[in-house]
């Protein structure tokens, strides 16, 4: 496998979904392209991963450790969404959802991971750019599935917020330029842009006009990954979404564009030799936190929940970065992985939520765990691990975000994120608590689907293991990853 | 092109830009704003095009060819027919009406003049008089994206900073690599395509187009 190979691939089952056909082969193309893309990536890996940086399409693309951990978790998270959007969309016998719509829905949800590779992949700061907009363009089409006025708005607010704010990002991309132009012979324009090689002259670009270009970029990509007070987006569109379209756009699309700031997070400090970015991604983390708390505190709807969720954890992330260095670049790292096996799992059982009760409210849901035993545990389970409840792999990460912060000696920040995650997690418990137990008022419908259930299982499975053991590969990809994150490798 | 021609052509221009930018805010009907966003465009086209020669970057050139045929033609007429699909007669709907607007961008443009005008941390290759004034293209963007209630005069202020944006790169430096700037286009095309997709679902389920109708969502 090769990195054209590995993105080849989503892109052709895209266009392979549009054929014309019944709706079981469509699910099948679907379904099957997903895992097989899935399996491509991890091969590929794991083929190459020792070695520091792969490069492609004469350098514009390159993956090293930090892309790589970034190309397992959408291929993984994008299977696993798919596996289940083919039993919850593709529902046998249901024909509320047309079928040329189903194929318009496959197809945009296979260049969705398409563009969020291609993210990844990018070593070229541009092309980085229009991929972040690409997914913003594939994805909207996913947030409105059903055309219900809710969905709309969702939809349209999506795409105008998140594309001002990626047009912020691209003026930073611009001053990035500008201060990598000044600075080489004619000869060298091919590569200006490539990360690589402006962090290979870091030293001989100029330290302020990198600082104005880290604003723009984080209050660009920060809008997309959800960071307050950029959000406002977002419980929007991950409520208005079906629960798989959720599921990516919380667990890895927030990731992807996690991923774009902290690129120019390392090459700003190796830039200006100081904590200037990390202390703005403190910040900005911190005021995320906060600012997701009374929503996660007061909130009716269970999907909104989760979205407001999110925020919070892209903000903990962000301030892992920011405490930087090879520890804490780690954490917030697998951070990231172990939110967006989280979240995803969660928006799953939300999925099942929804259709055995009809409701988003959380106030109309309750004993699910007589009517549903297996869907009970499973979400009450989720719900204590999204809170950052020990065993589960989130207390593992936070718990290490706040050593690293800690051991940087920033306790402000620290002792008042202990604050905001004890009221989050009260919170989640008191929805989790009325949601789950006591004796439900109606009687539900009821459908098994094995796929869709056993995607549940795997979920819980990955956060319980990934909370005491990460296979040995995986955990030293993590810290080769954590490694350039943090700097340490240029 | 002698150099002297070419400073003041592009001097010229850059004034005629500027009141584009204006008439964009100024005009109080839908197709006029498109008219002069085509103005606008073909404007940037032109300085692109002087720039790309008088500097002997022909690479220049392409984004130059690009900008005349997406954003002075295709663009506007791909809006034209949004319009008249939708029956759009009605004036343009404003938070504030159109003297406090044009009020507020004079006021934007001062500041945009204020805030590069010394030339300490930016210094441009080509233009430095360009520099306030792409800054200023992006700030009447936003303005328009905050202050209308149309959906459509928010795609259009969005293509407005899209093109303040372009005029950053282009007198900063000579525009961004032509693989970037091809994608960058690509993008800027089908953002515009589904945004109108989206103004005739929005008609569709709300029954207008005015953005403020839609207050579904909260909390």
């Amino acid at each position: 496998m090769t990195i054209d190979r590995v993105l080849w691939m989503p892109l052709i089952f895209a266009f392979l979904c549009l054929i014309p056909c019944p709706k079981r082969m469509t699910r099948l193309t679907f379904t099957t392209g997903a895992v097989l893309s899935a399996i491509g990536a991890w091969l590929f890996v794991f083929g190459v991963y020792w070695s520091p940086r792969v490069f492609a399409f004469s350098g514009n693309l390159m993956m090293d450790s930090l892309s790589a951990v970034f190309v397992l978790l959408i291929t993984s998270v994008g299977m696993l969404s798919a596996v289940y959007a083919g039993g919850y969309l593709f529902k046998e016998g249901d024909s509320s959802i047309s079928s040329l719509r189903l194929r318009r829905y496959a197809f945009f949800f296979h260049l969705f991971l398409f563009t969020m590779l291609l993210t990844v992949f990018s070593n070229n700061l541009g092309i980085m750019w229009i991929a972040i907009e690409g997914t913003t363009l594939a994805s909207a089409f996913l947030v409105n599935v059903d055309d219900k006025k809710s969905s709309i708005e969702a939809a349209w607010k999506y795409l105008i917020l998140c594309s001002v704010g990626i047009a912020l990002a691209l003026f930073g991309i611009i001053l990035v330029y500008y201060s990598a132009i000044a600075q080489v012979s004619a000869g060298e324009n091919v590569f200006l842009l490539n990360w690589t090689f402006l962090l290979s002259r870091a030293g001989q670009l100029d330290p302020q006009i990198i600082r104005l270009a880290f604003i723009f970029i984080l209050v660009g990509y920060g809008t997309k990954a959800g960071l307050a007070p950029f959000h406002s987006w977002l419980p929007d569109a991950h409520s208005q979404a079906p629960a798989p379209v959720s599921a990516l756009l919380s667990g890895v699309l927030l990731s992807c564009a996690t991923l774009g700031i902290l690129r120019f997070h390392i090459l700003t400090t190796a830039a200006t030799g100081s904590a200037f970015s990390g202390t703005l991604l403190i910040l900005f983390g911190v005021l995320s936190v906060a600012v997701a708390t009374p929503f996660i505190l007061e909130q009716k709807d269970y999907k909104r929940l989760l979205a407001y969720s999110s925020v919070e954890h892209m903000g903990l992330a962000a301030v892992g970065l920011g405490f930087g260095g090879a520890f804490g670049a780690y954490a917030a790292i697998l951070h990231i992985v172990n939110h967006a096996f989280t979240k995803s799992m969660l928006f799953f059982s939300c999925g099942h939520l929804l259709y055995l009760f009809k409701t988003k409210e959380i106030g109309k849901i309750k004993g699910i765990f007589l009517e549903n035993p297996f869907l009970g545990i499973i979400f009450f389970l989720g719900v204590l691990a999204i809170a950052g409840m020990p065993p589960f792999s989130i207390f593992v990460s936070e718990f290490l975000i706040l050593s690293a912060g800690f051991l940087a000696g920033k306790f402000i920040p620290c002792v008042f994120l202990l604050v905001l995650l004890a009221l989050i997690f009260i919170g989640f418990l008191r929805h989790a608590n009325g949601m789950t137990f006591g004796a439900s008022e109606e009687s539900p419908a009821s459908e098994k689907s094995f796929l869709m259930d056993s995607v549940l299982d795997i979920g819980l499975i990955v956060i319980f293991v990934m909370g005491f053991y990460i296979p040995g590969p995986f955990q030293k990809l993590l810290l080769e990853a954590g490694r350039v994150a943090g700097g340490v490798i240029v | 092109m002698s150099p002297e021609l070419a400073a003041s052509l592009i001097h010229f221009f850059g004034m005629v830009l500027l009141i584009a930018s204006f008439w964009i805010l100024a005009s109080s009907r839908i197709g006029t704003c498109i008219r002069a966003y085509a103005t606008h465009s073909f404007l940037l086209a032109l300085i692109t095009a002087v720039i790309a020669v008088t500097n002997h970057v022909e690479h220049l050139l392409v984004p130059a060819i690009l900008t005349l045929i997406l954003k002075t033609i295709v663009i506007p007429q791909v809006f034209f027919r949004i319009i008249r699909r939708l029956g759009i007669r009605k004036e343009v709907e404003s938070c504030f009406n159109i003297p406090f607007s044009l009020l507020l961008a004079v006021l934007l443009v001062f500041i945009s003049f204020y805030v590069t005008g010394d030339g300490k941390i930016l210094k441009p290759v080509a233009f430095s008089e360009f520099i306030p004034l792409a800054v200023s293209t992006v700030f009447f963007g936003m303005l328009m994206m905050t202050t209308r209630k149309k959906a459509i005069s928010q795609v259009l202020g969005l293509l407005l900073i899209e093109n303040g944006l372009f005029l950053m790169a282009v007198t900063m430096t000579f525009g961004m690599p032509l693989l970037v700037e091809m994608g960058i286009f690509f993008d800027v095309l089908v953002a515009a395509m589904i945004m109108g997709i989206f103004v005739f679902k929005i008609r569709d389920a709300f029954e207008s187009i005015d953005a403020d109708d839609m207050t579904v969502l909260k909390g």
